[in-house]
């Protein structure tokens, strides 16, 4: 029963930040080798799993990113303290005081913190002033530059240090560091294990790819998506849903445990119609709740997928999520599993779909 | 090399007017590569023929263009407005000679003195015309200018002057295809077009290539004077190799690599980590099927102004890196020769 949320937990708890996907990496691999008909890892460390389909000359990709927002070493202070920036956007509000992981030197981790001035030592203007990033640093324990240095050099990356946890009514509320989009990746091992489980045959090759570096922009989506060159791609994410108690109705961006949100508009793309229409059809005829994108912000991979060699009909479907990237991202179990139910009938109803966009 | 470099920095080449200096490299590297051609967008593109009977194609890329202006109205009074191209520092230019594409010289002035933060609206260029009509014939719209090339040397070790961003990185490559031996890897010099407007040669370029590996070669921050607190490079420390800056993540495997060859080889290298600033990688790593992508690059203080500053030591470290990682079997880039995955 609680299968998925022990596949969401474990992997929210794995270290990779954009450019050091690795053990992710490694973990979706062993996960879905068996659910597949092939397997490949392009050359910037996209890993696609392809399911052959009743007509293989069409494919319907699916994405969903493994990285997540970090931080890397900039300078070491003679101090022994870390400087750091940003791997991905993060408001420097949520890092000060937060405890991290960093990959030193043969990969061990070390445990750290973000630090800054404490209250007693700062100005009134201090007091008054919002943090920047460049006022915080990493705190390894170190006692001197030379002493940081055994442990850790320029370039290494550090993830926020977070548990894995359940809360709320009934515990649907789902806590964790990297949510956005270790669920999306989460949400396709879980098709990818009721296909094979079922042995559903789908109408058209599926191209399952689990793709890096979507937090810093250089998206691992373009390339992949150049190289599976589908006619209609589905981006899983996680969006920042905005439901905040100081903001009105129409600026959140859909409602907590409503279902998956699926994109009219956001910075970065315009979506395909009609294939919105599909998805929202499919959650009627099976009784599956999923809601539409209310307020236009964000972008995700989906703009990188639609531009690719000669155009891809897009879709992207995002879990509900509190607190995005910080160290405590919260999404609910029912919008999980909606998305879950959701992708799965899209694929095994997606000949008939096709057949009419033909027309 | 220093001959080298003062040569190609005499030759102006504003983005989209790269062809002359793209000329003058050519012959430069001709003797010691297979076979040049330009691309439709302007690229140089000198290719190394590799003996493996299965080579991988390799990439370095140093672009030819410089940050500089664009004519766009003559006043009556025959002065000059103009508009950036790439991002040029105002600041930097103010009461400098400037040289046209077309030869003709001129002084970059603002409007008045107390101009602390010059906004491009309020300066002006002065060819030393009458008027409109004598001005047109000198200069024409849309013709583009920049900053009065030099180069000089502060010590012996010290090179000072404009543009070395990125004539040194084309000497560089002209350096490395020069010491080289005979790869295994199918090697692409790329002397690529337009990187200061937004790395537009490269792009095409790589697709054009399709490289399993690309490497830019191009100047970075060396933040190490008296008002940084925080140094990105340190002149004098070595050929920097790139892991981030704001526009590509280098491969993590590629970049442990070229640290083991650069020990392996004796040459002097740093880290570098900018959180400002992009490269030709960012667009080889992302064309077609993506390519594994890393940086080489030279710690330079005062970028894009008249006085940019580099040290011969790192300069020549970067040409070895270069040439090992040119030399490297194939295979051999990246463990158990990922990139062609």
């Amino acid at each position: 029963m609680n299968r998925d949320i022990e596949l969401l937990r474990r992997l929210c708890l794995l270290f990779g930040p954009s450019g050091c996907e690795g053990e992710v990496r490694s973990a979706i691999r062993e996960s879905i080798r068996p659910c597949v008909d092939e397997l490949e890892q392009d050359k910037l460390g996209n890993l696609i799993g392809y399911v052959d389909g009743a007509d293989n000359s069409r494919t319907l990709m699916i994405a969903a990113h493994m990285d997540e927002v970090g931080m890397m070493i900039t300078n070491i202070e003679s101090s022994g303290q870390l400087r750091f920036d940003t791997v991905g956007g993060i408001d420097a509000a949520v890092l000060c005081g937060k405890r991290v992981v960093v990959w030193g030197h043969d990969r061990t981790r070390l445990p750290g913190i973000i630090s800054a001035k404490p209250i007693h030592l700062q100005s009134k203007e201090e007091r008054e002033k919002a943090t920047t990033r460049k006022s915080l640093y990493i705190d390894i324990g170190a006692s001197d530059r030379a002493d940081a240095q055994r442990l850790v050099s320029v370039g290494d990356f550090a993830v926020f240090d977070s548990d894995f946890v359940r809360f709320g009514e009934a515990e649907r509320r789902m806590k964790g560091k990297a949510i956005d989009d270790r669920l999306g990746c989460a949400v396709m091992i879980s098709v990818l294990e009721r296909l094979r489980a079922e042995g559903t045959v789908p109408p058209v090759r599926l191209a399952f790819a689990f793709t890096v570096r979507e937090e810093v922009g250089f998206s691992g989506a373009k390339t992949a998506a150049y190289r599976i060159n589908p006619s209609h791609a589905v981006a899983l994410e996680s969006t920042a849903i905005a439901d905040l108690p100081d903001v009105s109705a129409h600026e959140r961006v859909g409602d907590m445990g409503r279902g998956g949100v699926l994109s009219l508009a956001d910075k970065g793309a315009l979506y395909c119609r009609a294939f919105v229409g599909y998805a929202l059809s499919v959650g009627r005829e099976k009784d599956i709740p999923v809601q539409l994108k209310r307020y236009v912000s964000g972008g995700n991979d989906a703009r990188h997928i639609q531009q690719s060699a000669a155009g891809v009909r897009v879709l992207a479907l995002s879990a509900p999520t509190r607190y995005l990237h910080s160290a405590s991202c919260v999404a609910d179990l029912a919008d999980y599993r909606a998305m879950q139910k959701l992708v799965y009938e899209m694929i095994v109803g997606f000949g008939r779909y096709l057949a009419k966009e033909d027309m | 090399m220093y001959q080298t470099l003062k040569e190609l920095c005499r030759i102006s080449a504003v983005s989209g007017n790269e062809r002359a200096l793209g000329e003058k490299i050519r012959t430069l590297i001709a003797p010691h590569v297979t076979q040049c051609h330009f691309d439709t967008l302007g690229n140089l593109i000198a290719y190394r023929k590799g003996r493996a009977a299965q080579p991988e194609r390799v990439i370095f890329a140093a672009h030819m263009d410089e940050v500089g202006f664009l004519v766009n109205f003559i006043e009556e009074s025959g002065f000059l407005r103009f508009a950036p191209l790439g991002g040029a520092s105002l600041t930097a230019a103010l009461y400098s000679p400037v040289v046209f594409a077309g030869g003709c010289r001129g002084l970059l002035l603002p409007e008045t003195e107390s101009l602390s933060k010059p906004s491009i609206e309020h300066c002006y260029v002065d060819i030393g015309a009458k008027n409109a009509k004598e001005a047109a014939k000198r200069v024409r719209v849309g013709e583009t200018f920049s900053l009065a090339p030099s180069l000089s040397a502060l010590t012996g070790s010290r090179w000072a002057g404009r543009p070395l961003d990125d004539r040194v990185g084309c000497a560089v490559l002209i350096e490395a295809a020069r010491q080289m031996a005979e790869p295994e890897n199918d090697v692409y010099f790329v002397f690529s077009v337009q990187e200061e407007v937004g790395c537009r040669g490269a792009r095409t370029a790589a697709y054009a290539i399709r490289p399993d590996y690309g490497f830019a070669v191009d100047v970075t921050t060396a933040a190490d004077q008296p008002a940084d607190k925080v140094s990105v490079t340190k002149l004098g420390d070595g050929a920097a190799i790139k892991v981030k800056d704001n526009s590509v993540i280098c491969d993590s495997r590629l970049v442990a690599r070229m640290g083991e060859l650069a020990r392996a080889r004796g040459i002097r290298c740093q880290y570098e980590v900018l959180t400002a600033g992009g490269t030709d990688a960012s667009v080889i790593q992302l064309a077609g099927s993506g390519a594994v992508v890393g940086g080489i690059s030279i710690p330079t203080r005062n970028i894009h102004s008249a006085v940019e500053a580099v040290d011969k030591g790192d300069v020549l470290a970067a040409a070895k890196l270069v040439a090992a990682l040119a030399e490297c079997p194939t295979g051999q880039l990246v463990e158990g020769g990922e990139g062609r995955a």
